[in-house]
């Protein structure tokens, strides 16, 4: 057991740091996260150069060997400073799908340029009214049925979705955004990014649209949501971490009845117990980005336990900030409300609180797993 | 990164668990079990004890040359979690916890060869003599004068809270010996039996039924000056240091998880379709598996001998929260059967039914009693000021 960091990875999250802090304010995230595009290709340049949009993806892939630590040292610094860019979808699911269940050739032709920095993808995955399903046409498939709400699709070269190939098996095709028939309807969330509800209408693609030709991608599939989850709450941590200083700061300078507010004991304990659940947060992430590589039951548990825990934890963080910023907490003069916003998506994105709390409660009712500690034999999976 | 048991630490484990095997009989588990308030009784934990002593392992946490066993911050905690799961009783932490490494720390070497192998023995078993009617979270407002004649100091006033006075044979107490200057400076700490003339002990029954507090008066108690730890009226820093095992220092993690797992078999009995206790349970077991992994954060700094920071108080303040919250679904679980009652205590000796049933009725003693833990050891509101020192630099 070690959960220490390491030289580099404690180098990555001081890099990380430095560069978002120069290069990445709140005026700057405005302007991104209001113009027409919801990104901006000189920061994704500068990602690229910084070898991030490669991080996770193995040597071999053209990538830099990173793990889910690496990757949440560096979404943890996404949320602190509200980087709106969409690694998630193009890095994290995009990548991570075409990684685990690409052909060498799709490997080739998509992961490098991700890389580059020259292709973007989403994950077309929440299934809408009609979840899509493809049918093996001859050398073709035909792919039918609507998928809501898929983040980074308006910016995205690509997109790849997930489809129903029989009773129980699932497949992942990559088309690109151009294909005819495809309907988009793009829109920003609340937080800034950019999403699209998507309609395949009776899309026809080729074979070669299969990612590695896999018929059977449902545990590929549900491994690379769960990474994008532990990712994402590494990014509502750095969220929090931000609020629950920003909130410290502004009360040590803020004067009333002739002293700073800080001095007043209720605001002091509302603020511990906002840097508490900030802390439980950050354990319950940790434990989540642990057990990716773990046994399917293990992953399960800790994502959505932290899921669950992360969203309330957010929840009370945010409404606890707004209140001891007093009137200026509601408005958009502070970057205080473009935090909450992103907390509040992270909420619902990927399952709300409640659904991965009903997940958690049916894994842990069982008193064989709700018993051992967190500690495991490695051999014994 | 990881959260691996390395081939030493899973061989460790196991020796744990054979010990456990051997050693922890059926009546001391089922006693343990049916323990309503949050401390052994010395007569229900003494012969387990005993075994971990004969083992070298009743004080593993001290220093070797007291009696330690020289263990990594990991397999303490795993002989911790390990103890928790088996349901083994807790010896006298009063003693092993508290007095004990205050005395290594400030103690004379009499001090120490007297005392301490009479902890690690289990012969001993202290009470700790800190709150008064009028100063609990102020604690440095203590009023309790002793005044040094010759070789002893007289003695007069009174503790209360005092846990377990009734069952131990010394006291640790915290006296005024001086009314001059600030509160903090004139006090000091004292060591004492609990059979001197004019100790007398009366004791304070919980919401819970459990004789666990007590009163201590003392009148014109006469205790030699050699029992004094540390300088006279320099004791308010033999009282913090103390106050810091009393807060953390001891893995806890297992005890909680112990607690979480029977009430996640008691919810399999009782009420296992309710969606509401599920969700509630769940959210339960979201918060001890973020302490846990907060815990074992603390575990590995330390084992790398980095400091874990002010960890222990967040520890403190949020697991006495999750045992109550825990005790309050257990009791919610049990919807009109919780309010059935049986007065008379221990339950161990009163209570002749199936093993489930008897758990049943330590379920409302239980609940009542935890509502100490968020007050006993600094309360919540005192944590939460030390934290927003510590934490947050307010």
């Amino acid at each position: 057991m070690n959960l220490q960091y390491t030289t580099e990875q404690n180098l990555l999250r001081e890099s990380a740091g430095k560069f978002l802090a120069a290069h990445y304010d709140y005026s700057t995230f405005q302007k991104i996260s209001g113009g027409e595009s919801g990104w901006s290709a000189a920061i994704w340049a500068e990602f690229a150069r910084l070898g991030w949009l490669g991080l996770p993806f193995a040597e071999d892939q053209g990538g830099f060997g990173g793990g889910a630590i690496e990757v949440a040292i560096l979404m943890e610094a996404f949320g602190r400073s509200l980087v709106i860019e969409p690694y998630l979808a193009t890095v994290i699911l995009g990548g991570g799908l075409v990684s685990a269940l690409g052909s060498q050739n799709q490997r080739e032709s998509l992961l490098l340029p991700l890389i580059e920095g020259s292709l973007q993808l989403a994950f077309a995955h929440d299934d809408g009214t009609a979840p899509v399903m493809a049918k093996r046409s001859g050398s073709n498939y035909v792919l039918s049925g609507a998928k809501k709400a898929v983040l980074g699709a308006p910016g995205a070269d690509q997109v790849l979705v997930s489809a129903a190939l029989g009773k129980d098996t699932a497949g992942v095709f990559v088309l690109p955004k151009s294909t005819p028939g495809l309907a988009i309807r793009a829109y920003p969330m609340v937080h800034g990014a950019r999403a699209a509800d998507l309609d395949f209408g009776d899309i026809v693609v080729p074979a070669s649209a299969l990612l590695g030709a896999n018929e059977d991608a449902a545990s590929a599939i549900a491994r690379v949501i769960d990474s994008a989850i532990a990712a994402l709450s590494a990014d509502a941590v750095g969220a929090m971490n931000a609020m629950v200083a920003t909130t410290v700061e502004y009360t040590k300078t803020r004067v009333q009845f002739g002293q700073p507010i800080a001095r007043f004991q209720a605001l002091q304990h509302r603020m511990v117990d906002m840097k508490v659940r900030e802390e439980e947060a950050r354990a319950s992430c940790l434990f989540a980005t642990l057990s990716l590589a773990g046994p399917v039951a293990q992953r399960a548990r800790a994502v959505s336990g932290a899921k669950a825990k992360i969203g309330r934890c957010a929840r009370s963080v945010h409404q606890a900030a707004i209140q001891l910023h007093g009137a200026i907490g509601t408005t958009n003069e502070l970057s205080l409300g473009a935090y909450a916003k992103r907390l509040l998506a992270y909420e619902t994105l990927f399952g709300t609180t409640r659904e991965h709390l009903r997940r958690y409660a049916a894994i842990i009712a069982d008193p064989a797993i709700a018993a051992p500690g967190l500690l495991y034999d490695p051999a014994g999976l | 990164m990881d959260l691996h048991l390395s081939p030493t630490d899973l061989e460790f484990r196991d020796e744990v668990r054979r010990f456990l095997d051997e050693n922890l009989i059926p009546e001391t588990r089922r006693a343990a079990a049916l323990t309503t308030g949050f401390i052994n009784d010395p007569e229900v934990a003494i012969g387990f004890h005993r075994a971990l002593h004969r083992k070298g392992w009743s004080v593993p946490h001290w220093p070797v040359k007291y009696g330690g066993s020289g263990w990594t911050p990991v397999q303490r905690y795993l002989f911790e979690a390990e103890c928790a799961r088996a349901g083994a009783p807790i010896h006298n932490g009063a003693g092993s916890n508290m007095v004990g490494p205050v005395i290594m720390h400030f103690g004379t070497e009499e001090q120490k060869q007297q005392y301490l192998p009479r902890i690690a023995s289990g012969d001993d078993c202290w009470a700790q003599g800190y709150s008064e009617p009028g100063s609990g979270s102020d604690l440095a407002s203590l009023r309790t004068r002793a005044v040094r004649e010759g070789e002893h100091y007289v003695i007069n006033g009174q503790k209360i809270w005092t846990t377990h006075a009734h069952k131990s044979n010394r006291i640790f107490a915290l006296v005024r010996t001086s009314t001059e200057g600030k509160k903090q400076e004139g006090i000091s700490f004292l060591l004492m039996d609990m059979d001197l003339p004019g100790i007398t002990v009366r004791p304070i029954i919980g919401n819970g039924g459990d004789h666990e507090f007590n009163e201590v008066f003392f009148d014109n108690v006469r205790a030699p000056v050699a029992g004094r730890v540390g300088e006279e009226d320099k004791g308010w820093e033999v009282a913090k240091y103390l106050l810091e095992f009393e807060r953390g220092g001891n893995p806890v993690a297992g005890r909680v998880r112990a607690q979480f797992a029977r009430l996640a078999t008691l919810i399999g009995e009782k009420c296992p379709g309710d969606a509401d206790i599920a969700a509630r349970f769940g959210e339960l077991g979201t918060d001890v598996d973020a302490m846990e992994m907060i815990e074992l954060s603390a575990v590995s700094a330390l084992q790398t001998g980095a400091n874990p920071g002010p960890l222990s108080s967040l520890l403190k303040l949020r697991w006495s929260q999750i045992r109550q919250q825990l005790a309050e679904l257990a009791m919610d679980a049990l919807g009109i059967d919780a309010l059935r009652w049986i007065a008379a205590r221990p339950l161990y000796e009163t209570l002749q039914l199936p093993a489930y049933e008897e758990q049943l009725l330590a379920v409302m003693p239980r609940y009542l009693n935890y509502r100490a833990y968020t007050i006993l050891g600094g309360t919540s509101e005192i944590q939460t000021g030390i934290l927003a020192r510590s934490l947050l630099g307010l």
